[in-house]
């Protein structure tokens, strides 16, 4: 009974990474702590389930795009980038497969900031200050570690049932 | 006195073999425009291994020290921070830079919504976001010349800086249905959508009633918005009519600009009309002739 209780278990959790590839990956990682402050943001005021579903997403998006570069898993982008962001990311995901690289984030959480929010809700704009731990690996040996405090600027637009990010660029300053 | 300068020598001559194979501490620009190659300046002799780590590009090769290390025009296309690092058998340096987007060179254009109704203030908006021909945002501002034009209606122009890759305004839409034409443009590129004008409620609506034996045939006058647009086949307009058997109402699509309907009527009978929250003349009915 007791075994066959665990291979039903099994079977479900992998069923369910069948259904969504991305669930083990998220499932690995803590969600990265996203605080969002909207109380500059124009022309249009944000609504607070929008706020919400945007700072969950947000964080969404930077948890995967860890997992996808750490494990140059490409396909972990399509939940929550998309355009050039989506494209740019998997170019890099590429070049570190092709390099035996892959670069490790370990997130210390984002103090965001919403400035710009489209007169018809389908674009807002985000300044995120990042705090990171950046390690870059070739192969196994560990090349590169830094503790730094990035600016983001992204842009951020609705999906079917989420936000996506659109646009993810570290800049020197704001 | 021999023996301690010859161990002075040993060392001095460890300490410059030792920094002759050390990698040299990398030298980066701060900022670079993207696509635009520059080279590392590096010193000391042997190989070692140079890592680019960028948003959209990673690189691995081995470099000679001592001459500059090429990083390639499609190496820096995408803005954001770059790692340069470069390791060598004593171990690695490492130096960060940024890349900025290049000149503008295209526009991506949000215009909302698809249909509008005539007459209404700020009723569509207009949202341009600008990049460079590696589809980079622009961050600098950049002048953005919105031009709306509506049949038999003066253009309207007008010329805003994007702030943060961004331009954008709200627009009225005209008096008069049909397409307005919204385009967006930069020195390099242009972006056109067009937003259908419809419409409004109806305004002013009249009717007439005829009797036809025991029938009262009721229509109205074309039915148009305030702003003299025929409102869409389809739009429903209720007819109500009190007579001696009571209240009946029914409600009766327009086609081709007009809604009828043919009621029952005993005696003398009281009509109205109403579409909307636009309501219309009341007509009276004598008895049967």
């Amino acid at each position: 009974m007791g075994l066959r209780n665990l291979c039903l278990g099994a079977a479900l959790v992998v069923a369910v990474s069948l259904v969504s590839p991305h669930w083990t990956a998220w499932a690995a990682d803590a969600l990265p702590q996203v605080q969002l402050n909207a109380d500059s943001i124009a022309p249009r005021q944000i609504e607070e389930l929008t706020g919400r579903n945007i700072t969950r997403d947000y964080a969404y998006a930077w948890q995967t795009l860890a997992v996808a570069l750490d494990q140059n898993r490409p396909h972990l982008l399509e939940g929550f980038f998309t355009g050039f962001a989506k494209e740019k990311f998997a170019r890099a995901i590429a070049d570190q497969k092709k390099n035996g690289l892959h670069v490790r984030y370990v997130d210390h959480g984002h103090k965001v900031n919403a400035f710009f929010y489209s007169p018809n809700g389908d674009a807002i704009q985000l300044r995120d200050n990042a705090q990171l731990e950046i390690q870059v690996f070739d192969g196994t040996k560990m090349i590169r570690q830094e503790q730094v405090g990035l600016h983001y600027l992204v842009i951020m637009t609705p999906a079917a049932d989420r936000w996506v990010v659109r646009s993810l660029e570290a800049v020197p300053n704001f | 006195m021999k023996r301690a300068l010859s161990a002075l020598l040993l060392m001095i001559v460890g300490v410059l073999a030792a920094a002759g194979a050390h990698a040299a501490e990398l030298q980066v620009p701060k900022q670079v425009t993207a696509g635009n190659a520059f080279s590392i300046p590096t010193t000391g002799s042997g190989s070692a291994t140079f890592y680019l780590v960028g948003p959209s590009h990673s690189a691995k090769r081995q470099v000679k020290l001592g001459s500059g290390i090429e990083v390639a025009e499609d190496e820096i296309r995408t803005s954001g921070r770059y790692i340069a690092t470069l390791c060598s058998s004593d171990g690695c340096e490492s130096a960060d830079f940024f890349v900025a987007a290049t000149n503008p060179a295209h526009l991506s254009l949000l215009v909302h919504p698809s249909r509008v109704r005539v007459a209404t203030n700020n009723a569509m908006s207009a949202v341009a976001f600008v990049f460079d021909k590696f589809h980079n945002l622009v961050l600098q501002p950049v002048p953005v010349e919105f031009h709306i034009t509506v049949k038999d209606t003066p253009a309207f122009s007008k010329s805003l800086n994007s702030s943060n890759g961004v331009a954008w305004l709200h627009l009225n839409s005209a008096r008069k249905e049909g397409p307005a034409q919204v385009v967006a443009s930069i020195q390099s590129d242009s972006e056109k959508r067009v937003v259908q004008q419809v419409a409004s409620d109806a305004c002013n609506l009249r009717i007439r009633a005829v009797r036809k034996g025991k029938f009262i045939a009721v229509e109205t006058e074309p039915v148009r918005d305030c702003s003299g647009n025929s409102v869409p086949d389809g739009t429903v307009v209720t007819f109500t009519k009190v007579d001696a058997s009571g209240k009946t109402t029914v409600d009766a699509p327009v086609k081709r600009g007009i809604a009828k309907v043919d009621m029952p009527a005993q005696g003398e009978a009281t009509i109205s009309v109403a579409s909307g929250v636009a309501m219309g003349n009341e007509v009276r009915i004598g008895g049967t002739p």
